[in-house]
């Protein structure tokens, strides 16, 4: 009696286990989803990126990323615009990373489909990284060009 | 007796040229000096003196090196001076006089038994010289005049008379002696011209009988042819011719006699006023006035004048210096004044020392003494008065030697000690000497140090040089010498200061500035020096300010800081060659790390052209700091070439 007892209490205390370790690692698995999932793709529906973007890798060598020719997107607020001219240089701040500064060129030509960028406030960001050339010829490297922008 | 006469007048000869040289004439202080532009002198009583040229041909004389060509010391009371040689002078300023008279401070007062007995000789035969006759008249009797010269020889025995008695004895015996034998030879001439006359009247007689007999024979008709006619009357004539014969050779006699007298009495006269004289010489008053007194007795002619020609100097002296006639008389005129003088002088030391008046104590004194030294007050004078005078004229004696010296400190300090001993010393010529003399070698210094900094070698050798002639002592000339050799030294300096200048290696010039202040010496390199020692006092300046500011905020002031440091380096070269800012630059490079590392990190991507990397990284330095301007500036640099650019 005991000793079914005893076995008893052993099954019992091997299914906890178990039932312990899938909790842990389907917790995991769903952290790490959600940590990947901010710069890999927006949480917005209809902009999808389709590469990684590391900031720290950007600044080391920005000229890769344009050659690359992937599309990021990002959802940051915007710290500051510069115009100049018909173009706009938009300077945001990432949601997951408020120290750092990404700025974005917002052309004249891009279609913001009716979205007013404003400073303070949230956007989505589709943009690509790209390669310039200066009226004078010479070449401007790793521009992150706006592409398509939303409300979150 | 004639043998000891004879043998003490050659002494007399010899003891007259010996006394004759015995004065020499004295160069007046001041004269022929190291030092032309200082006073000639200063009498002990503190006033200045004037020295007379002693020069002869100045004075339009020949030098007379004769008997009576030595000048007789006499004391002119308007001057303070004495005369000597024609040359007037302070007797105290005299190199003779000053060794006499302190020779004579160390002595100690004769007062010897001897001394006293020769003295009361002295007197004594002063006192003889002096006797009257019924008439009133000084006369001297042969008596009187044996007394003297036993006296004379009696005080020749004192050593301290210098054997002046004997000579002036051996004088008055040799006069006599003379007199005696002209005397011997007027009655010999008197006995000549007895027999002269006999035999003159003998041939009359025999002339006027032979004429006789001549006429009578010629009235009477006479026995002419007769045995004889004419016989007797040559006898006659040839008696005649014998007596007449005889008559001329006893005048000639009497003739000679006559004129070895008159050559005896000048040979002797000239001899005995030659001792006069000597006597007057060297000093020696009593014997001088005995002698001129016993003269008129030895000489009873009358003639008391100087054997010296009229246009001599000795002949000039006389008249010149005591307005008489050049005679025996004048002697003793001037051998009385100056005992009298001698006399007064030292009775005036007395009652000045009783008034603590040293200064002029010690001035009639040296008087005294220059003048009487032999004088029986004079050589009495006593020890401890003569001890306080000799402490007076030691300091006037290192004053004159510091005056010679130039060495104004030294005569200032002896001025004030002679003050305080004598508070009538006249002191104010001494100080206003000095004072001037020590002002004008400090213009002259001050003139030789304003040369230097213009870097005018030559000017300042030449100041320097007339600063040391005028106070050779002076303490700033060490200075000088100092400054000399740093300027002498500077020329390394100068190439040191050159080469860090070229290094811009401002800091160590300035840590060095005392040994480079040498360069000043060149007007161009001053120029530097100057801008230099401001430019690194500027920049001290300005860091203490900036770590100031800085340390108020540790978050921001630091990159404040580090960007302030990067404009200034970048607007001012100097400011970026400077160790110390670039020591600060570091310091606060380290303390904004994070700031500075975004700026680089930025400045490298524009560098390489990543001109999207190169933005974030300004925007993100601006992050860090937010005033920055250099992340401000680089933002509007990148953002202006990416808006410019086209992209595909």
């Amino acid at each position: 009696m005991a000793a079914r007892r005893a076995r008893h209490s052993k099954k019992k205390g091997g299914a906890a286990a178990l039932l312990l370790v899938l909790g842990g690692v389907g917790v995991a698995a769903l952290i790490a989803l959600l940590g990947s999932g901010v710069l890999r793709k927006s949480s917005v529906r209809g902009l999808e990126p389709t590469a990684h973007f590391r900031i720290a890798d950007y600044r080391k060598d920005g000229s890769r990323f344009a050659s690359a020719g992937n599309s990021y997107v990002f959802d940051g607020r915007v710290e500051n615009i510069e115009t100049i001219g018909n173009d706009r240089v938009v300077c945001i701040s990432l949601a997951d990373n408020p120290d750092e500064r990404l700025p974005l060129l917002v052309p004249a030509q891009v279609n913001l489909r009716g979205v007013n960028l404003t400073r303070n406030d949230r956007f989505i960001f589709q943009v690509s990284c790209r390669t310039g050339t200066t009226p004078e010829g010479e070449q401007v490297r790793g521009v992150l060009v706006v592409n398509k922008v939303e409300i979150p | 007796m004639m043998k000891a006469l004879s043998l003490l007048s050659l002494t007399l000869c010899a003891a007259g040229l010996a006394r004759a040289q015995m004065v020499v004439p004295a160069q007046p202080a001041g004269q022929g000096g190291a030092m032309p532009t200082a006073p000639s002198g200063f009498d002990a009583s503190g006033s200045s003196v004037k020295p007379a040229s002693n020069d002869p041909a100045h004075r339009g004389e020949t030098p007379n090196p004769q008997l009576l060509g030595m000048e007789i010391p006499l004391l002119d009371p308007a001057s303070d001076s004495v005369s000597y040689n024609g040359g007037r002078f302070d007797v105290g300023n005299n190199a003779a006089v000053r060794a006499m008279f302190e020779k004579y401070l160390q002595q100690t007062p004769d007062d010897s038994t001897e001394s006293k007995r020769y003295r009361d000789l002295i007197n004594r035969i002063l006192k003889e010289t002096q006797k009257s006759g019924r008439d009133g008249r000084y006369t001297i009797g042969s008596g009187s005049l044996v007394n003297i010269g036993l006296s004379l020889y009696e005080a020749d025995k004192y050593p301290g008379d210098g054997g002046q008695s004997g000579m002036l004895a051996s004088s008055i015996v040799s006069a006599i002696d003379v007199q005696r034998k002209n005397l011997q030879r007027d009655k010999q001439s008197a006995r000549l011209m007895e027999e002269y006359n006999k035999h003159i009247e003998r041939a009359n007689q025999m002339q006027n009988a032979s004429q006789y007999r001549k006429d009578g024979r010629s009235i009477g008709g006479g026995k002419k042819g007769a045995g004889g006619g004419g016989g007797a009357g040559d006898v006659n004539v040839l008696a005649i011719a014998q007596d007449v014969k005889q008559a001329a050779k006893k005048e000639a006699l009497e003739a000679a006699n006559t004129a070895a007298n008159e050559a005896g009495l000048a040979a002797s006269k000239v001899n005995y006023q030659s001792v006069l004289i000597s006597l007057l010489m060297s000093r020696r008053f009593d014997h001088a006035v005995i002698g001129a007194r016993v003269y008129r007795h030895v000489y009873k002619d009358g003639d008391t004048q100087l054997k010296m020609k009229k246009d001599s100097k000795a002949s000039e002296l006389f008249t010149g210096v005591a307005g008489m006639p050049p005679t025996v008389n004048a002697i003793d005129s001037l051998a009385s004044n100056a005992r009298r003088e001698v006399d007064q002088s030292i009775q005036a030391v007395y009652n000045m020392l009783a008034q603590n008046k040293l200064g002029e104590a010690t001035q009639h004194l040296i008087e005294a003494v220059a003048i009487g030294e032999y004088m029986q007050s004079v050589a009495t004078f006593p020890m401890e008065a003569r001890q306080r005078i000799a402490r007076y004229w030691t300091l006037r004696k290192r004053a004159l030697s510091a005056l010679n010296a130039r060495d104004y400190n030294t005569v200032e300090e002896i001025a004030r000690k002679m003050k305080e001993m004598d508070e009538d010393f006249d002191d104010s010529l001494l100080l206003s000497y000095t004072a001037g003399k020590k002002r004008q070698s400090d213009l002259a210094l001050r003139n030789a140090f304003k040369a230097l900094k213009k870097g005018d070698e030559d000017a300042f050798n030449q100041y320097i040089q007339e600063a040391g002639i005028i106070w050779p002592l002076n303490p700033q000339l060490e200075q000088g010498a100092k400054q000399l050799v740093q300027y002498d030294e500077g020329d390394a300096e100068k190439e040191e200061f050159r080469r860090l200048l070229e290094l811009k290696s401002y800091r160590r010039i300035a840590r060095e500035k005392e040994r480079f202040k040498i360069v000043n010496t060149d007007p161009e390199l001053a120029k530097k020096y100057e801008e230099v020692i401001t430019l690194v006092m500027r920049m001290d300046g300005m860091l203490e300010q900036i770590r100031s500011v800085a340390g108020q905020d540790t978050a921001l002031g630091p990159c404040m800081a580090y960007e302030k440091m990067v404009q200034w380096q970048k607007e001012n070269e100097d400011f970026a060659a400077d160790s110390e800012m670039k020591e600060a630059l570091h310091e606060f490079e380290s303390l904004a790390h994070d700031f500075v590392q975004a700026l680089r990190d930025a400045a490298a991507c524009e560098e390489r052209r990543e001109f999207g990397s190169a933005l974030s990284g300004y925007y993100r330095a601006q992050c860090k700091y937010p005033h920055s301007e250099l992340a401000a500036q680089g933002i509007r640099r990148v953002t202006d070439i990416i808006v410019r650019a086209s992209y595909n």
